[in-house]
């Protein structure tokens, strides 16, 4: 297949998406709630539907994507610190290493004639995950989040670094039946730099213009560790990046999504845009 | 190859008044919509919800297609055709009405 010879999968590939097919199970992160919506924590009541986007700029027309015209788009609302997501809800059938290969770009709204390098925090990826219940500690097991974004720049300043994340909010119930639990584990609190994380990316030199990235992620579902991470030309040991762990929920076994993120600084809108990725696994 | 067909929330449990309207919506790829505004609650009396279309997903003008903002717990609906890449909903209200919204498009290839 033409477009999956840009990746490098593992043996198996679970997924290929490339948004020229359309969504391909790629959606709205709903926040939990129970008997009323306004139960819902304010971090996931902002997010709102992804889009299909063929990269359209009201200077220079449509801008396209990687190999077609269209890219999944993930956008913020106008409001510094605003946050928005899109995930994909699978479940593994094989604890083994795992695979997340995919091509992305990022830019604020275009609302100024500027270059506004600094107005998009931050854009990142993660998994959801959790053992099986036959796992480990007699099927007790964990849930398990790795958590990574690229520091684009707060305040201002141009930052360009890679992070991760090992916790979250602290569990809240939800509701009076006792079933449905949250945490906002995209809260701003907690990210640490990866050490020697920093990276220069490719940006232009006006918000119309943009240049797609590669980023892949090594992770071993056998022993819930992250493995490598890389971008572009640069490669980095993730060992020792902790993922948020947590006990076990009594209804996600073998859970296995996979969510892109991006994150505002100033009252504009960031755009990520995934032209396409490929999940795959050693088995 | 069937054709693409999705539906999008693109607005949840936000009070609206006057004026207000959805974050844009990008949907080059679809050549109709249907649009549902359901009321989750509402206040004040009903006003008219207004198509907008856009060049460029930053300016906004009119389509000319607007319909009644639905009483608490209906909802109401438009049919669009034609209308490029860009689609928001405003609302104009009744001073002092407000409108805590559900905003739907389906939306075909």
């Amino acid at each position: 297949m033409l477009g999956l010879s840009r990746f490098d999968p593992m043996k198996r590939v679970i997924c290929f998406d490339d948004f020229d097919r359309g969504f391909c199970g790629w959606t709205q992160l709903v926040g939990n709630y129970e008997h009323d919506l306004d139960s819902m924590l304010p971090g996931y009541a902002q997010h709102t539907q992804p889009q299909l986007s063929n990269l359209s700029h009201w200077d220079a027309g449509t801008h396209g994507s990687v190999d077609g015209t269209y890219a999944l788009k993930i956008a913020t609302r106008a409001r510094a610190g605003a946050q928005n997501t899109a995930i994909k809800r699978l479940t593994f059938r094989k604890p083994s290493p795992i695979r997340l290969e995919f091509y992305f770009t990022f830019k604020p709204e275009a609302t100024e004639l500027a270059l506004s390098e600094t107005d998009v925090r931050s854009i990142g990826f993660l998994y959801d995950l959790q053992q099986g219940d036959q796992g480990d500690r007699g099927g007790l097991g964990d849930r398990v989040m790795p958590h990574f974004r690229f520091l684009n720049a707060t305040g201002g300043e141009h930052l360009q670094r890679w992070q991760y994340k090992d916790k979250t909010t602290a569990l809240k119930p939800l509701g009076t039946q006792g079933k449905t639990l949250t945490h906002y584990h995209l809260a701003p609190e907690g990210w640490q730099d990866l050490p020697g994380g920093g990276q220069k990316l490719c940006y232009n030199e006006i918000p119309t213009k943009v240049n797609w990235h590669y980023v892949r992620f090594d992770f071993d579902l056998r022993t819930m560790q992250s493995m490598e991470l890389q971008c572009n030309d640069r490669v980095y040991d993730v060992r020792s990046a902790r993922p948020i762990v947590m006990p076990a929920m009594r209804n996600l076994w073998c859970m296995l999504n996979v969510a892109f993120f991006v994150e505002t600084d100033v009252d504009k809108r960031a755009m990520l845009y995934i032209d396409s990725a490929c999940l795959s696994g050693d088995f | 190859m069937l054709r693409q067909n999705q539906t999008a929330v693109v607005a949840r449990n936000e009070w609206w008044t006057d004026g207000d309207a959805s974050e844009p919506y990008e949907a080059g790829w679809a050549s109709e919509a249907m649009v549902f505004l359901r009321a989750l609650s509402a206040e004040g009396g009903t006003g008219r919800a207004v198509l907008q279309i856009s060049p460029d997903g930053m300016r906004w003008i009119d389509e000319g297609t607007a319909f009644e903002t639905p009483a608490s717990g209906q909802v109401t609906f438009a049919r669009l055709r034609e209308f490029g890449q860009w689609l928001r909903v405003r609302v104009e209200l009744p001073a002092g009405a407000r409108l805590k919204v559900l905003l739907t498009y389906n939306l075909k290839a």
